[in-house]
């Protein structure tokens, strides 16, 4: 199986949220197929800039798409195109 | 007195320079674009990508400023205020050498980037050892230009080999468009180091360049066009 770069992962953990609403971080790291160390930095720099959102809930930690984060699952494919086009990523 | 010894590769009195800032426009697009996606995914490759394409128009403006400063000379030649404006000599002088100095470091840099992204060279040693040579090249090509013109044939070569097999992978409209421009402009870089021969050879040059960046554009274009997901 061909390993995903970091943007096609990107993708995948705004797609899940995207569709889940709210995910606990143990939902994520099933469903993303990624393990509990790799996932820490995608959510820290998701995070950062903005993509996504930590809550808490009942003393759960969960997370949520932005606003901003709907906004470049959007323009994915665009970006997906010019790193490839380029032969980026 | 003789004629101020004169650096630029401008042979169109700023005719060229349209051409020039027509690749400037393109390029701070595509290094704009780059930065946005690097800004989000922090991948150093998307940085890098666009620091080339930064230095690439960087590069073209103070290839602007030293085609200018040709005309410019020219202008105070015909209005034979030579003695009136020796003092502007000096100055205009020191400016079209740097502007020159800094066309060929930037233009060169940015394409070494590229290089050096698609190569995915890592090690500081290789690093290092290619911004010497780069140095040297620059060095040699103030007074030979078409050593720099050759050096950049030898490295867009590797890139051109790097994106027909990108192409070939792919098999995109978009992956063609970009191997097609880089292959347009090694030929005009191609075209460049014969220069000293005929002046028609920088006409070709800059055409071919103007051809490349179009297609760069469209490149862009089209995947703004592409329908959201």
């Amino acid at each position: 199986m061909k390993k995903r770069t970091k943007l096609e992962v990107i993708r995948d953990l705004l797609s899940i949220l995207r569709e889940n609403k709210k995910v606990k971080i143990t939902h994520l790291i099933y469903k993303a197929n990624l393990s509990n160390n790799s996932i820490k930095p995608y959510l820290e720099d998701l995070s950062k800039n903005k993509l996504i959102e930590q809550i808490k809930e009942s003393d759960k930690r969960l997370f949520i798409i932005t606003e901003k984060g709907h906004d470049f699952l959007n323009e994915f494919n665009k970006i997906k195109i010019f790193s490839e086009s380029y032969g980026l990523g | 007195m003789g004629m101020p010894f004169k650096l630029s590769l401008g042979q169109f009195y700023g005719i060229d320079s349209i051409v020039e800032f027509f690749i400037i426009i393109v390029s701070l697009i595509i290094s704009y674009y780059s930065h946005k996606i690097y800004k989000v995914i922090k991948e150093n490759n998307y940085q890098f990508f666009s620091w080339a394409f930064l230095s690439i128009a960087v590069a073209f403006l103070f290839k602007i400023i030293s085609n200018l400063t040709i005309l410019h000379t020219i202008k105070i030649e015909k209005a034979n205020f030579i003695i009136t404006f020796l003092y502007e000599y000096e100055w205009i002088d020191i400016l079209n050498f740097i502007s020159f100095i800094m066309y060929k470091v930037l233009f060169i840099a940015g394409f070494l980037f590229l290089f050096l992204i698609i190569t995915k060279t890592k090690k500081k040693e290789g690093i290092l050892l290619f911004v010497y040579f780069s140095l040297i090249t620059i060095l040699f090509s103030v007074y030979f230009n078409f050593i720099f013109h050759l050096t950049l044939v030898i490295i867009m070569s590797y890139l051109v080999m790097h994106f027909y097999m990108n192409y070939k992978t792919l098999k995109t409209r978009n992956s063609f468009f970009v191997f097609f421009a880089f292959l347009v402009i090694l030929i005009s870089e191609f075209s460049f180091v014969f220069i000293g021969l005929h002046p028609l050879f920088y006409l070709l040059g800059e055409v071919l360049l103007l051809v490349a960046f179009i297609t760069l554009l469209l490149n862009q274009i089209k995947l703004q066009s592409q329908k959201r997901k």
